[in-house]
């Protein structure tokens, strides 16, 4: 195996190119989050006073907030995994009396902060949402951005003497929007080669493939360093939704949406029930393809997991780098714990020699549905 | 523009599919050539000597962690015939990142 983990960082102004060797040999950490809708990323520097950071780079504009683009990627056993791709939105300087100790620290989001910079107000007549998620995506072609919209499975076409839709906001937050009403997730990820991005509006569905698995408490098998499980019972909720009778039009008629999703599976044997039943406030007068995409939109959203674990591992020891969005094993947590997962977040942390990443994962019930987890 | 009937990790991810127009009026979808990248471009990894009896996949299942990527190898020596790469033993292999990936740091 080619050994070691190999740190590329890129950055530039609109088009990253590989750092500068005085760059890297300032680079004291680099810590990437990667949540479920949102990732983020801080690169801490030591600077000294003569450094070239502090005396030509910083001055020069080389870690200017927005036109910065930053590429982190590591290569592990030859394959490369693209952390990042994103902007910097801040910078931190803290200078210090002690030799050694100045840090110079640059923050920064994915590529869908740049789709929060400008609010506009534009009108979509005669599109469909998928049409108008593509014509808001068309403007990061530039950033290296691939779309991929799922259409809605209860299309709605506008027509424009009825109602013509608009976007009153950032195009992420109409995203976002569309989203919502689809009961869909927005995000994009990084790679998979660097400069490479892709911005998936679609069904939040969950690879079957898995990762190998997390072992805890088995001797020499032990790949995490910690994990812990929990279990909220009151995470899960039904949502009431009341429906006019159609005959006198004034007689409630409550109807139960449960939380389940079709393209979440579940991954535990015995589900934990919904405990809570809240009432829906915000239907009545839409129109009855619009009521249905919306209660669609709740069904594919599911609900909260009420089984969350947080654990964090060595990735040399784990030999792969933990993605996020993507099931995994877990073995060795016992009868009640063990089994698939869905990983909600992942946190990468790089220092020299150190590579380790804390994580988070999901799911519905107890008790694995599979008698054995791929390693 | 990628194509996603393939993964992220075969040889085939960016290449386009491209139509034949047929003489019955219908269209015969082809995947389009692909070219190898320059060789001296990709950023090394190591290299490693050829042992007796060695093959392509095995080099690429030891030091890359996947049998299938034997194709980077081939990419990586600018060799066109994987059997190439391990005709005689001794030969060594070069193990390089992907095109399009650069190398961790600049001079």
């Amino acid at each position: 195996m080619v050994t070691g983990i190999h740190l590329t960082v890129m950055i530039g102004p609109a088009v990253p190119a590989p750092a500068p060797q005085v760059v890297i040999d300032a680079l004291q950490s680099v810590e990437v989050t990667s949540g479920r809708d949102k990732s983020g990323f801080q690169l801490t520097f030591s600077v000294g006073k003569l450094s070239p950071l502090l005396t030509t780079l910083l001055p020069a504009g080389y870690f200017d907030p927005l036109v910065t683009r930053v590429i982190v990627a590591v290569t592990l056993g030859g394959l490369p995994h693209v952390l990042m791709d994103g902007i910097v939105t801040r910078q931190d300087l803290a200078p210090s009396s002690e030799p050694g100790q100045s840090t110079l620290t640059i923050t920064g989001e994915d590529l869908s902060a740049a789709m929060d910079l400008i609010e506009l107000a534009i009108p979509y007549p005669n599109m469909s949402d998928t049409v108008q998620a593509y014509l808001v995506l068309a403007r990061y072609a530039m950033f290296g951005v691939t779309p991929i919209v799922i259409p809605g499975f209860i299309p709605e076409q506008p027509i424009m003497t009825e109602k013509i839709e608009s976007q009153n906001g950032t195009d992420l937050s109409h995203l976002r929007r569309i989203a919502e009403a689809n009961g869909f997730v927005f995000y994009v990820d990084p790679g998979p080669l660097p400069g490479q991005s892709i911005a998936y509006l679609g069904p939040d569905i969950r690879i079957p493939v898995p990762q190998p698995a997390l072992s805890v408490n088995m001797d020499a098998d032990t790949n995490v360093e910690s994990l812990s499980f929990g279990l909220d019972g009151l995470a899960k909720e039904t949502l009431l939704v009341t429906v006019n009778d159609p005959v006198t039009g004034r007689i409630p008629i409550p109807i139960p949406i449960p939380a389940i999703s079709v393209f979440q599976p579940p991954l535990g044997a015995r589900p934990t029930p919904p405990l809570k039943m809240v009432l829906s406030r915000d239907t009545g007068g839409d129109s009855v393809p619009y009521t249905i995409k919306k209660m669609l939109g709740r069904l594919l959203k599911g609900s909260a997991n009420a089984i969350t674990a947080t654990g964090s591992l060595d990735v040399l020891r784990y030999g792969h780098v933990l993605r996020s969005r993507m099931l995994v094993g877990v073995r060795g947590a016992g009868l009640a714990y063990d089994g698939m997962y869905y990983v909600d977040s992942v946190t990468h942390s790089l220092k020299r020699g150190e590579y380790k990443q804390s994580f988070q994962l999901s799911r519905d019930g107890l008790i694995s549905l599979t008698p054995k987890v791929p390693i | 523009m990628a194509n996603y009937d393939f993964p992220p990790g075969s040889r085939y991810y960016d290449i386009a599919v491209a139509q034949l127009p047929q003489p019955d009026g219908g269209a015969l979808p082809y995947l389009r050539r692909r070219f190898l990248p320059a060789a001296d471009a990709l950023a090394t990894l190591a290299r490693r000597r050829v042992v007796e009896g060695d093959r392509p996949d095995l080099i690429a299942a030891r030091e890359l962690g996947d049998a299938e990527a034997f194709w980077r190898l081939c990419d990586a020596n600018a060799t066109m015939h994987p059997d190439e790469l391990t005709a005689e033993p001794g030969a060594i292999v070069r193990i390089a990142l992907p095109d399009g990936v650069p190398p961790p740091a600049r001079e």
